[in-house]
C-alpha cells in the first residue's frame, strides 16, 4: 500500500483541521492504535552523534509532516515502523542491538553515518562496526569541495530511490564498497547510499548526512524523507497486513 | 561618546607598549584588543597575562573598550566540520572570559560565513544555533555579544532587515549587533542599520567606504573618515536619534605608506568631528 503525496497533503490537512494525530508511518489505522507503539523513533546517540543538527533536522521534518515520532536512548527503543539513526560515529554495542532487533522485527531503519569530517581512530571505528555488525562497507571520507572544480557545479547528491530527488551535499560523504543490495544515491560518481533487505526489514544507510538539509529546510530532502516515509509504510503493511504494531 | 582604535591598527614593529602610547597621544580614550590579530593577544593568552595587558591599557590612561576577533574567518561558527565549530565557540567563550579579565562588556564576532560550500539556509540556523547558548554565558558573565555586519564580505545578514529578523529569531537580550558603518558598501545606508537597530548596537566601527568602487583586486574600497560617500551628517543624527552614547570603534586599514601613526592622529581628530557634529 503506497501513499501518494496527494493523499498525504488530504490526510495532513484533515488531521489538522480535526486535531487529530496524524498516523504518517501507518495511514489507515486508528488513533487508539497509535498510542500502542511509536511510529518513528529516532535514536539519540548522545555524544555519539556527532551533528545535533541532524537530529534536529529529522525532528523538525518528521514533525511538520505530522509524524508521531519519539527520542530514545539506544537501550529502551521501543517496537516501531521506522528507526533514524542520525548522524552516528561511534556506534556502541547497545545502539547495535536495537538497529539489529528492529530490521529483524520489520522495520525500516534509516542509518546515517557521520563521519564524514572524522579521521583516523574515529572513522576506522565507525567503519569496523558497520562492516562487523550490519555488514555495510564503506570507504574513507571523500572532501566533495577540495578537488571540485566550479565547472562542475554543486556536487548534489542524486537519490533514485524512492524516487528521483537532488539534495545538496554535505561537503564530504562516506563512500560505499562493493557489497550487496541497491544504491540509491550517487554523487560525482560515488555511491553514497543503499538500500538493502535485512531480517524482515529493510536497512537504508545514507553516507552523506540528510538530517542537515532538513534542518536548514531543504524542500526536497523533506520531500525524499516523506517518499521514504511512505515506501517504509507500504512495506510494514505488506510484511504484516493486519498488525497493528 | 568616546573614541577607541583596534590595537591591530598597531605598526607590527612597534609593540603593545609604544602603541599604547600612540593611542593615548592622539586623542583616544580606549584600546580594541583583538584576540588572535596581534601577538600579545591569542588564544593561548594567559590569564595573568592578560590581566597584565589590563593593566598595561589603564597605566597609559586607557581602558579596553571591547574585545574582538578575526579568527571566525577561518573557524567561522557556521562550519558544517562539528570540530572547527567547537573550535570557533570556544573563541567566543574566550572573548567572553578575556572581556570580563579585561574590564568591558561587548565583544565582536563575525556569526557566519556564506560559502559556494555551504549555503545560507545552513548557515543562518547553524549560527542560531550555536549562539543560544553562547549569548546565555555572556549574559551570565555581563558581557554583550555584538554579531558585525560584514555584509558582502561574509555573504551573511545582508540588510538591515534581515539582521533585525536574525536578532528576533535569536531572541537573546546578550545578543546584538557591532555596526560597521563602513561594511555597507553600496547596498544600502549606514544611518538607516542605526535607526531599524538601535538599542540593539553594541558598539559601532567607523571607517569610510568608497561605495561605487567595488573591490578590484587589492584595492580597498575603504578609506579613512570623510573621504568615502559615507553620508557622516546622515549618521551622526541617526546615532542622536537612537540615542547612542557608546564606543566609536575606529577600524582602517592601515594604509600610510609613510608616517603609519599619523593615521592614528588624524583618525582621532576626524572622530572628534564626528562626535561634536561639526560636519
Amino acid at each position: 500500500m503506497g501513499m501518494t503525496r496527494r493523499r498525504f497533503l488530504g490526510c495532513a490537512a484533515g488531521a489538522v483541521t480535526m486535531g487529530l494525530p496524524l498516523d504518517l508511518w501507518r495511514p489507515g489505522r486508528s488513533a487508539s492504535a497509535v498510542e500502542t507503539s511509536s511510529r518513528c523513533v529516532l535514536l539519540d546517540l548522545k555524544e555519539h552523534c556527532c551533528l545535533g543538527e541532524s537530529i534536529l533536522g529529522y525532528e523538525s521534518a518528521l514533525a511538520s509532516l505530522g509524524t508521531r515520532l519519539m527520542r530514545a536512548e539506544p537501550r529502551s527503543v521501543p517496537r516501531c515502523a521506522a528507526l533514524i539513526v542520525p548522524a552516528a560515529l561511534e556506534i556502541p554495542p547497545p545502539a547495535v542491538r536495537a538497529i539489529v532487533t528492529c530490521l529483524e522485527a520489520g522495520a525500516s531503519v534509516i542509518l546515517e553515518s557521520g563521519a564524514g569530517f572524522a579521521a583516523g581512530p574515529d572513522f576506522r571505528a565507525h567503519r569496523a562496526v558497520l562492516r562487523d555488525c550490519l555488514q555495510v562497507h564503506i570507504e574513507a571520507p571523500v572532501h566533495l569541495w577540495a578537488a571540485h572544480s566550479r565547472s562542475r557545479g554543486i556536487p548534489y547528491v542524486d537519490y533514485t530511490w524512492p524516487y528521483p530527488a537532488k539534495v545538496r551535499d554535505f561537503s564530504r560523504v562516506v563512500p560505499l564498497g562493493r557489497q550487496a543490495g541497491e544504491t540509491i544515491a550517487w554523487v560525482d560518481g560515488l555511491p553514497v547510499a543503499l538500500k538493502r533487505q535485512s531480517g524482515r526489514g529493510t536497512l537504508i544507510f545514507l553516507g552523506s548526512p540528510l538530517g542537515p538539509a532538513l534542518w536548514a529546510g531543504d524542500a526536497e530532502a523533506r520531500r525524499w524523507l516523506l517518499g521514504l516515509a511512505n515506501c517504509s509504510e507500504a512495506g510494514a503493511h505488506e510484511r504484516n497486513p493486519t498488525s497493528d504494531s | 561618546m568616546k573614541k577607541s582604535i583596534g590595537d591591530n591598527m598597531i605598526p607590527k614593529e612597534w609593540g603593545f607598549a609604544r602603541g599604547l602610547e600612540l593611542v593615548k597621544q592622539a586623542g583616544f580614550d580606549g584600546i580594541e584588543l583583538w584576540l588572535g590579530d596581534v601577538p600579545w593577544f591569542q588564544m593561548g593568552t594567559s590569564d595573568s597575562e592578560v590581566r597584565d595587558l589590563r593593566r598595561k591599557v589603564e597605566d597609559a590612561g586607557l581602558v579596553v573598550s571591547n574585545v574582538s576577533t578575526g579568527l571566525h574567518w577561518a573557524s567561522p561558527l557556521s562550519s558544517r566540520d562539528p570540530k572547527v565549530r567547537a573550535l570557533a565557540a570556544r573563541i567566543v567563550e574566550r572573548e567572553i572570559e578575556t572581556a570580563v579579565l579585561l574590564g568591558t562588556d561587548a565583544i565582536l564576532l563575525v556569526a557566519g560565513l556564506v560559502t559556494e560550500e555551504v549555503p545560507y539556509n545552513e548557515v543562518y540556523q547553524r549560527c542560531l544555533e550555536a549562539l543560544r547558548p553562547l549569548g546565555d554565558e555572556a549574559a551570565r558573565a555581563g558581557v554583550r555579544i555584538g554579531c558585525e555586519n560584514c555584509n558582502a564580505e561574509h555573504r551573511f545578514l545582508m540588510s538591515p532587515r534581515e539582521f533585525w529578523q536574525f536578532l528576533n529569531d535569536l531572541n537573546s537580550p546578550a545578543v546584538g549587533i557591532h555596526l560597521d558603518v563602513g561594511n555597507i558598501h553600496d547596498t544600502g545606508f549606514a544611518e538607516q542599520w542605526i535607526e531599524i537597530h538601535g538599542p540593539r548596537i553594541t558598539r559601532i566601527h567607523v571607517k569610510d567606504v568608497m561605495k561605487k568602487r567595488g573591490r578590484c583586486g587589492d584595492q580597498s574600497v575603504y578609506t579613512n573618515l570623510f573621504l568615502g560617500d559615507n553620508n557622516w551628517p546622515a549618521i551622526r543624527a541617526a546615532m542622536t536619534k537612537v540615542g547612542y552614547d557608546g564606543w566609536l570603534v575606529a577600524e582602517m586599514e592601515a594604509r600610510y605608506g609613510y608616517a603609519p601613526d599619523q593615521q592614528f592622529y588624524d583618525t582621532a581628530q576626524a572622530m572628534d568631528r564626528l562626535i561634536s557634529g561639526r560636519l
